[in-house]
């Protein structure tokens, strides 16, 4: 029996490794920092995870191995924060220790603790705004039998770049966040219209402790739909963090409650779209190489130098990591990307459409400037939730060389015609001279006979 | 009735008894700045006002509200009592709570020359108004009121990084304009003015015909050649050649010349002595 037991294990695990479902691009060791009585709360989550080939490394925030940075290199590749509950999570996990971590190009998922914590400082360099300590969000509606913190929040396809599929309503519950106006804040899931922050022991004050906060002016009441529940934010050097108001979405107990009759939660997919988000294996671009040549020329060798007023082609080739392949896929989906050619400022920005026929080659041709001088092409391609490109090719452009102009003008031709016969008024004149007779030798001949 | 004082867990199943709450002598009044009243109507819970409601800069929107329960008629103070206004063009979204008392009296006030800041920027849609009351133990109810226009405010405030992750508009240079050329009939015309001396020249030669009788002597023959290499290597030069090449030829065919002209003039020289 025992055996047997071991067998069917060991087949599972052979049977996972080879159906591994979606892959990061940038790596698959994942730190999960979480209170160990608490780590069977998130089986399904983790189970999911592992199934995907991502390691786990479970830490209890007490513990101080394994460490996330290691003389400035980080040991993980992946970082959880599960532990809310937790009074701190480690001497080696700080705000700027976690802000180090995204310079160093590892993607964080925090969970934010309704009490005081610093993690609440963290959130706030990153431009989310949280309500006062101990206020989470409440919602009356849609009237149902849970408490009012564990809100049904529905998914509309398309709200968000960062959730590529169709999900249920999500339970939530935990601490909304408002958003300052910065472009790289992407809002996962939004809070619904008629939720609130605000203490969840509701007495006779209350209202008047609600009506009084939003007098105060400005950031008062945190209210509706600018709200955010989860919130992403992708750095400038690509990686990404994500903001999760309440670890509770990931808990099991929540991925298999219904929202509605016969309809299971949309959790345990909204777990794994955000991790899949924020882990690098969703919305992940890279530039593959750039190229650029003459127009009227067959060749595709790229000149050192370009004229004034030269014809040019470039191209870029962009892939899009395939999280369920593993590999890097060329990808002709973006319809608005845009090439600047620039010395100090754009002197030309065209849009840089997708080539039929090759995939994930974007091509356009322009004519470069008469401004002779060292231009850039600059490819600078923002979109909230995909990866920035950013490509710039230094190339300098020369005013023509002294036999680089126009040639064979039509004004010319008077000075071409008095040129060529000013030639053949030459060679007809010599050969006059060479081949004619000398006239007066006969003359002379009787001159210097008459002499003699 | 004040709501009652126990404090209820929000954590614990709240009960199954649904009370259901409504608005006793629910109406709005708009005022314009002199105080004369320029509409004064009731809303329902039920059906939405159809009219839009305007208000110019120095109007006041005034809107009163009892929240009662339904049964025994007995005022109530919910938790929470908002007015949201939605733009949907936008999504921008303002949400201000209500002041109501504890008999369950609610007054809520709109003047747009001392706007708000939870007022959101108007746009060209007019904003849905809608009211939002929810409490513990007792049904929730959100009802759209109706559409308000608002006098134009600013736009929204944008961070300045925020148009770089959109398209941005196109930019092109503008070239000086091609080289203007005069008309071709022109240049023709002054080509052929160059060759006005060709002209006296073949109409003096039909008079004296100049006799070439060495022409084809070998010894003068090859230096009029010559002669005419170089001519033509000069045209070769100005249409396709460039100096190093010229010169090199020009170096070659110098050499000949050299001979071929030596040659040439001795003949002739010892022709002239004869």
């Amino acid at each position: 029996m025992f055996g047997f037991r071991r067998w069917c294990l060991l087949a599972l695990s052979a049977a996972s490794l080879l159906c591994v479902d979606a892959k990061s691009s940038t790596g698959d060791s994942v730190l999960v920092v979480v209170d160990p009585n608490n780590q069977d709360k998130y089986s399904l989550f983790f189970d999911g995870l592992k199934d995907s080939g991502y390691k786990l490394t479970f830490r209890s925030p007490k513990a101080e191995k394994p460490v996330v940075i290691a003389d400035d290199v980080p040991n993980f590749d992946h970082v959880i924060l599960l532990a809310p509950e937790a009074r701190n999570l480690g001497k080696d996990i700080t705000p700027q220790s976690i802000v180090q971590l995204l310079s160093l190009k590892t993607n964080v998922i925090v969970t934010l603790p309704t009490k005081q914590s610093p993690l609440h400082s963290l959130a706030a360099e990153f431009g989310l705004i949280l309500p006062p300590p101990g206020s989470p969000l409440i919602s009356y509606f849609p009237q149902r039998d849970t408490p009012s913190s564990l809100i049904p929040i529905p998914v509309e396809d398309h709200s968000s770049p960062a959730l590529t599929k169709h999900i249920e309503p999500v339970w939530f519950s935990g601490i909304p966040q408002a958003l300052s106006t910065n472009p790289l804040l992407i809002p996962i899931l939004r809070a619904p219209a008629e939720s609130f922050a605000s203490e969840t022991l509701v007495t006779s004050g209350s209202a008047d402790a609600l009506v009084e906060s939003a007098e105060k002016g400005g950031e008062g009441l945190w209210a509706g739909s600018s709200l955010s529940a989860v919130t992403g934010f992708q750095a400038t050097n690509g990686a990404r963090i994500a903001f999760v108001g309440g670890a509770e979405v990931f808990s099991d107990e929540l991925a298999q409650k219904e929202v509605a009759p016969y309809v299971k939660s949309g959790n345990a997919d909204f777990s794994r779209e955000v991790a899949a988000w924020t882990f690098q294996e969703n919305l992940v671009l890279r530039i593959d190489g750039v190229e650029h040549h003459l127009a009227h020329e067959n060749t595709t060798v790229a000149k050192e130098q370009y004229t004034n007023n030269d014809n040019v082609v470039f191209s870029a080739y962009v892939s899009k990591w395939d999280a369920k392949q593993g590999r890097w896929e060329p990808y002709s989906g973006l319809k608005d990307l845009q090439l600047e050619f620039t010395m100090l400022d754009p002197f030309i920005r065209t849009a840089l459409p997708p080539v039929r026929a090759t995939p994930g080659k974007y091509s356009t041709t322009f004519r470069a400037p008469d401004r002779h001088g060292v231009f850039k092409f600059i490819i600078d391609y923002k979109r909230k939730g995909w990866t920035s490109l950013q490509s710039s090719t230094t190339i300098p452009v020369v005013p023509p060389r002294h036999d680089g102009y126009p040639r064979f003008l039509s004004a010319a031709w008077p000075y071409y015609a008095g040129a060529i016969s000013t030639s053949v008024a030459f060679l007809l004149f010599s050969t006059a001279w060479l081949a004619g007779e000398a006239r007066d030798r006969s003359s002379r001949k009787a001159k210097g006979s008459k002499a003699e | 009735m004040i709501f009652s004082p126990v404090a209820v867990l929000l954590l614990a199943a709240s009960a199954v008894q649904a009370s259901v709450l409504t608005l006793q002598s629910p109406k709005f009044v708009v005022t314009d700045a002199l105080g004369s009243q320029l509409r004064a109507e009731p809303f329902s819970l039920v059906h939405r006002t159809g009219t839009p409601v305007k208000l110019e800069a120095k109007d006041t929107l005034k809107i009163t509200f009892q929240v009662v329960d339904k049964e025994d008629g007995k005022g109530v103070q919910p938790h929470q009592t908002f007015i949201r206004f939605f733009d949907p063009s936008t999504g921008e979204e303002g949400i201000q709570p209500i002041r109501v008392t504890g008999g369950g009296k609610a007054k809520f006030e709109l003047n747009p020359s001392k706007p708000p800041l939870y007022l959101p920027p108007t746009s060209t849609e007019p904003l849905k108004v809608s009211l939002i009351i929810g409490t513990p133990n007792y049904d929730p109810i959100t009802v759209r009121l109706f559409d308000l226009i608002l006098p134009a405010s600013q736009p929204a405030p944008t961070h300045p990084d925020e148009a770089s992750f959109h398209v941005r508009p196109e930019l092109h240079h503008t070239f000086r304009p091609d080289q203007k050329l005069p008309p071709k009939a022109v240049s023709l015309f002054f080509a052929g003015l160059t060759f006005a001396p060709w002209v006296v020249l073949i109409g003096l030669w039909s008079q004296v015909t100049p006799r070439l009788t060495h022409l084809f002597s070998p010894s003068i023959l090859p230096f009029i050649l010559s002669l005419v290499a170089f001519e033509s290597l000069l045209l070769t030069y100005w249409v396709k050649l460039r100096l190093g090449e010229v010169l090199l030829y020009g170096a070659g065919l110098g050499l000949v010349t050299i001979f071929t002209g030596r040659q040439a003039l001795s003949s002739i020289s010892s022709l002239r002595k004869d």
